[in-house]
């Protein structure tokens, strides 16, 4: 989950998986349900197979059915945090755990220092000050997530919303066929990289 | 004061605002000048806590706090640099544009900025694209730097710097960046500058300037 906030250690993390999937000979095609993620995709290069990807922003957009839905989400309120069930599940979203899982993962490296693990939640919490709107986003009924995220946006003073899922580009990206518009596909010996247009993603050949 | 200089550096870099504080305080005391503090203490400190960062040694909020105690002790240095008569010969509008309320590093070049004697106008995170231009136009400003740290904030960005070349300071210096900025994405939005951390911004501003460093 470290990964999401560390797009270089992504890549690495994918890239090695992806190798070890095409080890295995009958693996013709690898899907991945991942978007751009920060810039975290661009540069992974697919050896043998071909890859194919959602063309989206990260899992938000794959959650509400299209890069577009999830840009109309953060024009409309850019406070907008989005909550998901797996993103939940680290108990390290803003909310009522948070500083307990901040504190776990700041005390080991300051041993000796408690005024600064203090700093550093405060910190923390400044980051999210400009936020006001917890999201909840979800293509299952996970209810034990969706109050969870109610209890969040009750810790945090902030509105809560939930937002409908829509599984058509989960769906489609499993099923195929893929085209142009939504997916990209990459072929064997190409890599992701960065289409700074609507079209988010392309293929090249380096 | 080269060792009380290094004490200042680590003190920001470890994010000790009290510290860091009362270091330059004593280096103002022993009558070094503000500047030299700046750029010998406080900006050391900076460029190595980001270093860390962006080998994944350190986290965000370890880079909140270092910026904080540079701010801090910019502000005790401040009125002693106007006093000094250090006038900022350039004066730069920063924000981050619409939609986006990434700020920390938009906050980091801007203060490195301050350090290398920018006046620096900060209309802060998720600002109109329209805000821009009239910003530097009423602060006589010579240059605009523009933040985004979204994919889907990226649009935004060409429409602020159409924004800016659609109005009559069209002929100002836009600079960009943010973690998915490339210099492929500023040619093709028609900025004119691009770089990857805050350290190389003050590189970048100067040569957009036109002074060499
Ligand atoms: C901290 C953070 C947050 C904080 C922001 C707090 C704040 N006040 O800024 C919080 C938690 C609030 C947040 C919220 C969100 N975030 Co966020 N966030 C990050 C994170 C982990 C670090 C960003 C950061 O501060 N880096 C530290 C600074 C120092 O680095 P920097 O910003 O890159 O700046 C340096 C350079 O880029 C450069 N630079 C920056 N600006 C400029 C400008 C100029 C002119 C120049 C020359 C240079 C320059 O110099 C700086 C200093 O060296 C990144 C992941 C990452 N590692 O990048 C994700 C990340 C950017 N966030 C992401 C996402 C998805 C979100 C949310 C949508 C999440 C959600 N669940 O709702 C919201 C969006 C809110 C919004 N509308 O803006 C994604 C973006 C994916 C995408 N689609 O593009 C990322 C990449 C994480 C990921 N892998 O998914 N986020």
């Amino acid at each position: 989950m470290g990964l999401h906030d560390h797009p270089d250690k992504l890549r690495a993390a994918i890239q090695s998986a992806l190798d070890t999937l095409e080890e295995e000979r009958a693996t013709e095609t690898i899907l991945l349900a991942y978007g751009l993620c920060g810039n975290g995709l661009i540069g992974v290069r697919a050896g043998r197979c071909q890859l194919v990807l959602p063309r989206a922003h990260d899992c938000i957009s794959v959650f509400l059915g299209s890069p577009a839905s999830h840009e109309a989400v953060l024009k409309a309120d850019p406070g907008t945090y989005f909550y998901s069930p797996g993103w939940i599940r680290g108990r390290r979203v803003p909310g009522p755990d948070r500083e307990a899982y901040l504190r776990a993962c700041y005390a080991p490296r300051y041993p000796d220092d408690p005024e600064v693990v203090d700093d550093l939640i405060e910190a923390d919490r400044e980051i999210f000050a400009q936020h006001g709107c917890a999201a909840y986003v979800d293509l299952t009924n996970d209810s034990a997530a969706e109050s969870y995220c109610q209890d969040c946006a009750r810790h945090l003073g902030w509105k809560y919303r939930r937002l409908p899922g829509d599984p058509t580009l989960l769906r489609d990206l499993l099923t195929g066929p893929w085209d142009a518009a939504r997916f990209l596909v990459v072929p064997p010996g190409h890599a992701v990289a960065q289409s700074p247009g609507g079209a988010l993603l392309a293929a090249s050949a380096t | 004061m080269k060792t009380i200089l290094a004490s200042l550096a680590v003190a920001v870099e470890t994010g000790k605002r009290n510290d860091a504080k009362n270091l330059t305080q004593s280096l103002v005391d022993k009558g070094m000048a503000p500047l030299d503090i700046v750029e010998q203490g406080l900006v050391p400190g900076m460029s190595a806590i980001g270093n860390k960062f962006k080998k994944n040694e350190v986290f965000v909020p370890e880079m909140l706090i270092a910026a904080r105690a540079m701010k801090e002790c910019m502000i005790l240095l401040e009125p002693l640099l106007a006093k000094a008569g250090i006038k900022p010969k350039h004066t730069v509008v920063i924000g981050t544009v619409q939609g986006d309320l990434h700020d920390i590093g938009k906050n980091l070049v801007s203060m490195m900025l301050k350090g290398a004697n920018f006046g620096v106008i900060d209309l802060g995170a998720n600002v109109d694209p329209s805000k821009f231009a009239a910003a530097a136009k009423e602060h006589g400003a010579s240059l605009i730097a523009l933040s985004a740290l979204l994919t889907t904030t990226m649009p935004a960005m060409k429409t602020t710097v159409d924004a800016i070349r659609a109005s009559d300071m069209a002929k100002l210096k836009i600079m960009i960046g943010g973690a998915p900025i490339s210099q492929e994405y500023a040619d093709q939005i028609g900025a004119d500058g691009y770089s990857a951390d805050a350290a190389s911004a003050v590189d970048l501003a100067l040569s957009l300037v036109g002074e060499t460093h």
